[in-house]
């Protein structure tokens, strides 16, 4: 038997009475990486932050099988549009270690984060702001605050939807690195090339009729 | 034309100088207006940041006052502070009728909506990915908090600066609380609007300069304030 990870049967979710998603059944394994895909509207980030813990379902049922009591430890999701905070890129890259109060080693932390998502020179960016960054960098700027986590699940959503082209071989290539890790990745994506070269599952979403 | 050169030119002589009538001028409007601030900040802050961060029921009524409140005229305020600290009033014994701390309340009751409503929107206003981003890095409700309060710094500094600003140029709560006395209550406002009544415009147009000074600094700190907010 496989070592499931998210275990959902009939989750609904609305919002203002509008069905935003419905799901029958879905389940993840450990280590898997599913796309999930299907036209705007069907439902690919709410089923995202339904499995990031930040909202409730309206029905059904949503198990995580992981270590920890609290998953939110477990899991992380980087937003279709990263927001970074008014502080360094230092900062926002280790904020998630900080909040945790795991705050030892943390330039260490920070360059390994950023250079598995593409970065080379990761000092070099540390006192930037997000004003000071291109659009691909900040998505991968953000990329590497949830890497710096060494998340057991990281959920994505449409992490190449604003980049450039270089920027995208980047993400496919640090997606890829966290896959052979053993970290289990869901995303939420468009774009054919990120989950052929990841070589996916994909779950097809669709609106409920 | 004359006396309006006569005018700027005995103003210069004033501040030159540092005349005691103009400085004390100065000196109560400067001290009035930031315990005013500091009171409604320490006050408006909190009350702004949960009114705009948490839902509750009747948060639309209570951010309809407050932003009504926004254009309670001064005299008016003026004038139920007179109320309450008259001899007669409530809170007559306090003797607190044309001081300094009577004009203090009256301006923290004006500056208060003003940091309240202006709080409140500066966290409405707060992009709606921050407190999902703070959520998917592992905060806890109150990290979120804290962390949302620390991202709109530059705003909540913008509530003051114009709080303050809105404080230091009222002319109604500082006459009725103050009583516009000479080197005690009077401030720049009540004594521009005295000199000007009298003739006198030298110490009228002196402190006019102060007061388009402190619009200039008050004007370059929110410039500061928005570059570093990046808006």
């Amino acid at each position: 038997m496989m070592d499931r990870i998210f275990e959902a049967r009939n989750l609904s979710r609305s919002y203002g009475g509008v069905c935003a998603l419905w799901l029958p059944e879905f389940q993840v394994e450990r280590g898997e990486c599913v796309a999930l895909t299907g036209r705007n509207g069907s439902g690919k980030s709410t089923l995202l932050r339904l499995l990031a813990f930040l909202e409730q379902p309206d029905a059904g049922t949503l198990h995580y099988y992981g270590s920890t009591t609290d998953p939110r430890r477990d899991i992380t999701l980087l937003l279709q549009d990263p927001y970074l905070l008014k502080c360094s890129v230092f900062k926002n890259v280790t904020l998630g270690l900080r909040l945790r109060g795991e705050t030892d080693h943390l330039e260490e932390r920070y360059r390994a984060a950023m250079q598995d998502a593409g970065f080379e020179d990761p000092m070099a960016l540390a006192d930037r702001t997000q004003a000071m960054l291109s659009g691909g960098e900040r998505q991968r700027v953000a990329l590497a605050s949830r890497l710096a986590l060494s998340p057991r699940v990281l959920l994505l959503d449409e992490p190449t939807a604003h980049v450039d082209a270089a920027s995208e071989e980047i993400i496919y290539a640090s997606v890829r690195a966290c896959l052979n890790r053993g970290v289990t990745i869901l995303c939420a994506t468009h774009d054919r090339t990120l989950f052929d070269f990841l070589d996916a599952r994909e779950v097809v979403l669709r609106p409920r009729s | 034309m004359g006396y309006f050169a006569d005018g700027f030119s005995q103003a210069a002589d004033l501040l030159l100088h540092m005349d005691d009538a103009t400085m004390s001028a100065i000196e109560a409007t400067l001290v009035s207006t930031s315990w005013a601030l500091a009171i409604a900040a320490l006050l408006g802050l909190p009350l702004g940041f949960v009114l705009g961060y948490t839902n509750f029921p009747g948060k639309r009524a209570l951010r309809l006052i407050s932003d009504t409140l926004l254009a309670f005229p001064t005299v008016l305020i003026g004038l139920l502070v007179y109320v309450l600290i008259t001899a007669r009033g409530p809170l007559g014994s306090f003797g607190l009728l044309f001081t300094l701390p009577g004009m203090v309340i009256g301006q923290t009751i004006l500056a208060l909506p003003i940091i309240v409503s202006w709080t409140a929107q500066a966290v409405e206003n707060l992009d709606a990915r921050c407190r999902q981003t703070l959520l998917t890095l592992g905060a806890s409700r109150t990290q979120t908090a804290l962390l949302t309060l620390c991202e709109i710094r530059y705003d909540l500094g913008m509530v003051c600066v114009q709080a303050f600003g809105r404080v230091v140029t009222e002319v109604g709560v500082a006459m009725m609380l103050g009583g516009n006395i000479r080197y005690s209550t009077r401030t720049m406002t009540t004594a521009i609007s005295l000199e000007t009544s009298k003739g006198e415009f030298a110490q009228g147009i002196a402190l006019g300069l102060v007061l388009l000074l402190i619009a200039f600094v008050v004007n370059a700190l929110l410039t500061w304030l928005k570059r570093k907010g990046g808006k």
